[in-house]
C-alpha cells in the first residue's frame, strides 16, 4: 500500500522544482533508509500497538505519520531507533538488522539520528545550551562547534535569547523547540520528531517546518514526523500515513486529493 | 582529539556534584592509607633491627661437666640436626676463666681466690639471624636442655623474646589494617561512585538516548575511582612522612630510635603503596560501574 503513497508523490512533485532531490528515487533500485517488514509490537500483557506494520522510508524523504492518540506513533518511532524491540517483524536501519546490531552498534546508530521526544527528555536543571551541547558531546564536537551550533540552531528557532536559562523555566513550547534543536544538534541522517508542534502557536510551528526543510535540503536529512497537527501535513507534497488499530494506511482526508492531482 | 578533554571535564563535573561525598571519601582513603602504612612502616623497622639484633643474639649452654674433644664434634651434629646455626663454641672452664679476667683486666685480683674452676663449662650457640629462628627460641632452648651434661640453658635476653613476640603480633596487625584498607576502599569507592551515578541518572539515562558510547560514560566513573585512589594515597603516605619526620627530629641523637636506625620507606615501597591504592579504588569503581549503569 505505501507504494501507492511514493507513485503519487513522484507524479505530483513538478519537475523541475527544488524539491525534486529529496523525493523518493524508484523504489525497486533504491535502498530504503528505514524498512519496517510485517512489524507488531504488543506491550504486555497484551496491548496490541501494532498489528502488522509494513513501511519504507526512503533517504530525503519527509514522512509524515498521522494516527489518533494512542494509535502507535511514538511506538513506532521508538521501534525505529531501538528504544523499544519488535514483538514479531522486521526492521532495517540504512540496510541494516536491527536485532542483529551490537549494544555498541545502537549507540553508534544513535548519534546519526536525531530523536525529538514528544515527552522532550531534557535535563530541567541544564541550560539550554548544556542540553543541546550534550548530544555533540556524545560525538566529540568541539566546544567551538558545538557554540556555533547551537547559535545557528536557536536563531533558527527564535530561541537565541534562552540560550543560558534552565530548560526547567522554559514554558512548553520553548521547551519543544529545545528538544528539536537537540534532536537536530549533529545534522542527523534521521530525524524523528514525535509530536513536534504540539506546544506550538502557528509562527512557531512555521520555524518548526522551517528548520525541518533546512535540514533535509541543506543537509539531505530524512525526517519522520509524528503528528495530529493538520496544518503542518496539509500543504504537503510528502507522504502522509494515518496508523489505526495497528495498521498503516495512506492517509484518508489526504487520497482524494493526491488522486485528483494525480488525474490532472 | 577531544576524547581525552571530555572525560577530563566530566570527571571534574562528577566530582564537583557530589563534592561533600567526594571529600568524605578522600579522607577515608587518607586515613585508611595512613593506618596501614603506619602499621606496616613500623613493621618494616622492627624486620630491620631484628636482623641487627640477631647478630649479637647467642644461645649458652651451661654444663655440669667439661665434654672432651672427641666427644664434640658428636654434639655439635645433634646441634645442628635440630636447626640452623651460624656457628657452635665449646668454652672450657679454663677459657671461661682467661675470658672473664680479661674482661675484669685491672680488677681480675678478685679472681685470685676463686682459682680457675669457679666457672662452669659451656656451649655457645649462634643460631641463623632471622626472626623466625627468634621466634623459635625457646623451643630450641629446651632442646639444648636436653643435651648430655647441659645445666642450664640461657636463651639470650628475654626482651630480645618479647621483642619477636612483638614483631609477630605487628605482622598480625599489618595484616589486619591491609585487609581492612582493602576493604575499606573498595566500598566506600563503590558507595560513593553509586551516589555520582544515582545523582546522574536522568543524564545517564539521557546520553543513552544521544548515543553515548559505553567508554564516554564509564569512563569518567573509572577516573574518578583511580582519583581518589592516587590523591587518598599520597594525602596518607604524605601525612606519614611528616609525622615521622616530626618523631625524627623530636627523638634525635643517642636514643631509642637511633638504635632502630628508625627509616622511612624506601621509594620503591611508597610507589607500590601508592599503586596498591589506585588498583583498589579503580577496581572498587568497576565493581560500582558494572553494578549500577546498564550501559
Ligand atoms: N510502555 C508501554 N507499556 C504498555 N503499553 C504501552 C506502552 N507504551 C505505549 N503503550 C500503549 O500502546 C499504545 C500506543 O501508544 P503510543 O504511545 O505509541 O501512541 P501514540 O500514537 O504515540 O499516542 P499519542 O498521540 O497520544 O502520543 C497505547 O495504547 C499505549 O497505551
Ligand atoms: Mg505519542
Amino acid at each position: 500500500m505505501y507504494y501507492y503513497g511514493l507513485a503519487v508523490i513522484r507524479r505530483v512533485s513538478p519537475v523541475g522544482s527544488k524539491k525534486v532531490f529529496h523525493m523518493p528515487r524508484d523504489a525497486s533500485t533504491d535502498k530504503p533508509l528505514v524498512e519496517l517488514v510485517n512489524v507488531a509490537k504488543i506491550y504486555p500483557p497484551d496491548i496490541v500497538a501494532l498489528e502488522d506494520v509494513s513501511l519504507r522510508i526512503y533517504k530525503g524523504e519527509i514522512f509524515f505519520l498521522t494516527g489518533m492518540s494512542g494509535a502507535g506513533k511514538t511506538t513506532l518511532i521508538k521501534l525505529i531507533c531501538r528504544l523499544e524491540t519488535p514483538t514479531r517483524g522486521l526492521i532495517e536501519v540504512a540496510g541494516r538488522d536491527l536485532s542483529r546490531i551490537s549494544p555498541a552498534g545502537i549507540q553508534r546508530m544513535r548519534q546519526k539520528i536525531g530523536i525529538a521526544y514528544q515527552d522532550f527528555r531534557l535535563l530541567e536543571k541544564q541550560t539550554v545550551l548544556q542540553n543541546i551541547a550534550m548530544a555533540m558531546e556524545v560525538t566529540y564536537a568541539s566546544t567551538k562547534a558545538i557554540h556555533a551550533r547551537v547559535d545557528e540552531l536557536l536563531a533558527l528557532l527564535n530561541l537565541s535569547d534562552k540560550r543560558d536559562k534552565l530548560t526547567g523555566e522554559l514554558s512548553r513550547g520553548e521547551q519543544q523547540r529545545v528538544a528539536l534543536a537537540r534532536a537536530a544538534a549533529n545534522g542527523p541522517s534521521l530525524l524523528l520528531a514525535d509530536e513536534p508542534t504540539g506546544n506550538l502557536d502557528p509562527a512557531a510551528t512555521e520555524l518548526v517546518i522551517n528548520l525541518f526543510r533546512h535540514l533535509n535540503e541543506k543537509n539531505g536529512s530524512t525526517i519522520v514526523v509524528a503528528t495530529h497537527d493538520k496544518s503542518i501535513y496539509a500543504e504537503t507534497e510528502h507522504r502522509v500515513m494515518d496508523l489505526r488499530k495497528g495498521h498503516l494506511s495512506a492517509h484518508p482526508n489526504r487520497a482524494p486529493r493526491q488522486i485528483e492531482l494525480f488525474e490532472a | 582529539m577531544h576524547f581525552l578533554a571530555y572525560i577530563v571535564r566530566q570527571t571534574g563535573k562528577n566530582l564537583r556534584q557530589t563534592w561533600g561525598t567526594q571529600v568524605m571519601t578522600l579522607l577515608t582513603v587518607t586515613l585508611s592509607v595512613l593506618l596501614f602504612a603506619f602499621f606496616f612502616l613500623i613493621y618494616t623497622n622492627m624486620l630491620r633491627a631484628s636482623a641487627r639484633l640477631g647478630d649479637d643474639l647467642r644461645l649458652i649452654v651451661y654444663l655440669d661437666q667439661e665434654i672432651p674433644e672427641q666427644k664434640r664434634p658428636e654434639i655439635e651434629k645433634k646441634i645442628r640436626d635440630f636447626g640452623p646455626v651460624e656457628k657452635i663454641i665449646f668454652v672450657s672452664r679454663t677459657e671461661a676463666f682467661s675470658r672473664l679476667s680479661a674482661q675484669l683486666d685491672k680488677e681480675k685480683d678478685v679472681l685470685n681466690d676463686l682459682g680457675p674452676d669457679f666457672l662452669p663449662p659451656s656451649i655457645e650457640v649462634y643460631p641463623l639471624k632471622n626472626l623466625q629462628d627468634l621466634t623459635k627460641i625457646s623451643q630450641f632452648s629446651d632442646f639444648l636442655l636436653t643435651l648430655p651434661h647441659a645445666a642450664k640453658v640461657q636463651s639470650g635476653s628475654d626482651w630480645l623474646r618479647r621483642f619477636g613476640d612483638f614483631t609477630n603480633l605487628l605482622q598480625v596487625v599489618v595484616l589486619l589494617s591491609g585487609v581492612l584498607l582493602i576493604i575499606s576502599m573498595t566500598f566506600i569507592i563503590s558507595y560513593t561512585l553509586r551516589l555520582t551515578v544515582v545523582s546522574r541518572q536522568g543524564e545517564l539515562e539521557i546520553l543513552r538516548l544521544l548515543g553515548a558510547t559505553s567508554a564516554y560514560i564509564r569512563l569518567p566513573l573509572l577516573l574518578e575511582g583511580m582519583l581518589q585512589g592516587f590523591l587518598g594515597s599520597s594525602l596518607g603516605l604524605g601525612a606519614l612522612y611528616l609525622l615521622y619526620q616530626w618523631i625524627a627530629s623530636r627523638f634525635s641523637g643517642p636514643g631509642f630510635l637511633n638504635l632502630f636506625d628508625f627509616a622511612f620507606f624506601p621509594p620503591e615501597l611508597t610507589a607500590a603503596i601508592l599503586l596498591a591504592s589506585v588498583v583498589l579504588c579503580t577496581g572498587g569503581s568497576l565493581f560500582s560501574i558494572r553494578r549500577f549503569i546498564r550501559i
